[in-house]
């Protein structure tokens, strides 16, 4: 399988406070990487960074072979990026029809298209029913599944989720976890950070924990999750 | 959307008429129309975009300049001088918002300001080119079809053309892909590059349109004054009074600039004659209110109250 994502000795600095150190991954296309680590480890400054949302100070960045280090965030995503933010970003003066539309023009620049495949990726997300209601009133697990439509329609060849499965109720966290395995199956390529272990280990092909700014261990989930390091870094070191 | 187009095509006929049903109060409409027309065009990258400025006064006052020193200084037709502004007022907005976009919200805003008191003093001390501090009369228009320039008559329908088209560009764009795009980047930046939108592209065209639609008021409303001063057009409160119609109207709707102008200027003439001193006191005073109880605008805000009952209800039952 070619490689849809690569990344070579990622480093971002904010300061003195290094929060990404030296990071490399390399993601097969259809595969979906975890990414895991405690607060603070650096994962959302590691995603900021392949999406472009933060300048690294070191490394570089491939999508499908091509180099895409220096393209503005924007220019990510017209590429093929797709990004859900760990808080969620709803335009929330907008209806939620009008939110996906907005990132549905990019592949779909006329209007009746764009808005079928709009309505497309609500329904697939379970919220077309409430289409025209403004973004502002949702609750978190319809945020959260606003904030996977904004990103799917995009139409992304690879796709980064961030704690997307966060403070979701049981069931909402199995329909979240079936969705994106159910996503794999068209061809997209995951990169998710994750809290939630029973996430990470049903969806995972491959795991990358970070602690510190610094990758401590990668491998299979069953393996990372058993690992000492891994669990000294959750569980601090005394 | 349907529903705009009918109240649209509805106003621009009562507006055809009126000059027939009120012929002594043609000055007021004109003003109430290039008031609409600058507030809505003022909108597009104040409202949609969510770039509020402060230095409209620029464009109306580029745009009145060329219209007088074109045909005062150098004998071109106003047809000809409008075309030139608009091209002029896309530049000078490109180059304007090239300059400034990197600057988020009020301080965007203090920008604007001092970019337009630029404007101003050029106009005042660049004597050779604008007339300096004493103005610029026009002397002589040309006559195209027989028409008198200078009449109250063509004055009014003029404005009314300039706001008709100001509104119509607005309701064009906003279902449009365009009007989408301005919308995401008013509501949060980060989530629009998401989208695959570069925010600066879009603020620029906005405020490229907008700055072109302002000028071409601006050379109607030289026509209609025949002489400019300076110190009028290319001042603060004429940007003020801009923004603050559309902010009163409701920003980022179609008809709240309109409303906004009819509201301004409406109760500006009505105070001015009824309580004279303390009508600067009282217009004061309804614009606080209006913008402390109706953040959203007078058309802004009843709308967003219906769209949320509705669903308070629907998720009830
Ligand atoms: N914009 C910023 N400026 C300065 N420091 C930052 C900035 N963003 C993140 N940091 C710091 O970088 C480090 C990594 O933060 P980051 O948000 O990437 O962690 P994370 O692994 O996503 O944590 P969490 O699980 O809490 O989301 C932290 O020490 C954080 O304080
Ligand atoms: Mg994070």
């Amino acid at each position: 399988m070619p490689s849809a994502l690569r990344a070579d000795g990622i480093t971002v600095k904010f300061g003195g406070v290094v929060a990404v150190n030296d990071v490399s991954l390399d993601v097969e296309q259809g595969k979906i990487l975890g990414l895991i680590g405690p607060n603070g480890a650096g994962k959302t400054t590691l995603f900021n960074a392949l999406t472009g949302f933060v300048t690294p100070q070191a490394g570089r960045i491939y999508l499908h072979g091509k180099e895409i280090t220096r393209l503005p965030p924007y220019m990510r995503t017209r590429v093929g990026i797709g990004r859900t933010f760990q808080t969620e970003r709803p335009f929330e003066e907008l209806t939620l029809l009008e939110n996906v539309l907005v990132a549905a023009f990019l592949k779909e620049p006329k209007r009746k298209k764009a808005e079928r495949l709009a309505m497309d990726v609500l329904e697939k997300v379970g919220l077309a029913d409430r289409y025209d209601q403004p973004a502002l009133d949702l609750n978190l697990a319809r945020r959260r599944r606003l904030e996977l439509a904004k990103a799917l329609a995009v139409q992304p060849s690879v796709l980064f989720l961030d704690e997307m499965m966060a403070g979701l109720n049981p069931p909402a966290l199995k329909g979240m976890i079936g969705f994106v395995r159910q996503l794999t199956d068209q061809n997209l390529t995951i990169v998710m950070v994750e809290h939630i272990m029973e996430a990470i280990i049903a969806l995972s092909d491959h795991v990358i924990v970070m602690a510190n700014g610094s990758v401590i261990t990668e491998g299979l989930p069953g393996d990372v999750i058993e690992d000492p390091r891994v669990i000294t870094a959750y569980l601090g070191e005394d | 959307m349907k529903k705009h187009y009918i109240i649209f095509a509805g106003l621009v006929l009562m507006g055809i008429f009126y000059p027939q049903m009120f012929p002594g109060y043609l000055s007021v409409a004109i003003t109430l129309l290039l008031y609409a027309g600058w507030a809505t065009a003022w909108d597009i990258l104040g409202g949609w975009a969510g770039q509020v400025s402060l230095g409209h006064a620029s464009f109306v006052g580029l745009g009145a300049y060329f219209v007088a020193v074109g045909t005062s200084h150098y004998e071109i037709a106003p047809w000809w001088t409008v075309l030139m502004v608009l091209f002029a007022a896309s530049l000078v907005a490109y180059l304007w918002g090239r300059l400034t976009f990197k600057l988020k919200g009020p301080y965007f805003t203090l920008s604007t300001i001092a970019i337009a008191e630029i404007f101003r003093l050029i106009a005042i001390n660049e004597g050779w080119l604008t007339g300096g501090a004493t103005g610029v009369f026009i002397m002589t228009l040309p006559e195209p079809f027989g028409l008198d320039l200078f009449s109250r008559q063509v004055n009014y329908y003029l404005a009314l053309a300039f706001a008709a088209i100001t509104v119509l560009v607005v309701m064009l764009i906003s279902r449009s892909k365009f009007g989408y795009q301005l919308r995401a980047v008013r509501e949060d930046e980060d989530s629009a590059m998401a989208s695959g939108i570069n925010p600066t592209t879009v603020k620029l065209k906005a405020f490229m349109l907008s700055g072109a639609l302002t000028a071409l008021g601006g050379g109607i409303y030289a026509i209609f004054l025949s002489f400019i001063e300076p110190h009028i057009i290319f001042y603060l409160l004429l940007s003020v009074q801009i923004a603050l119609t559309a902010i009163i109207g409701g920003r980022g709707t179609i008809w709240g600039p309109c409303i906004g102008a009819l509201l301004v200027v409406g109760s500006g003439e009505i105070f001015r004659t009824t309580f004279a001193e303390a009508n600067m006191l009282i217009y004061g005073l309804l614009i606080m209110v209006v913008v402390i109880f109706m953040p959203r605008g007078i058309v802004g805000e009843p709308a967003r109250y219906l769209i949320r009952r509705v669903y308070a209800k629907r998720a009830q039952s």
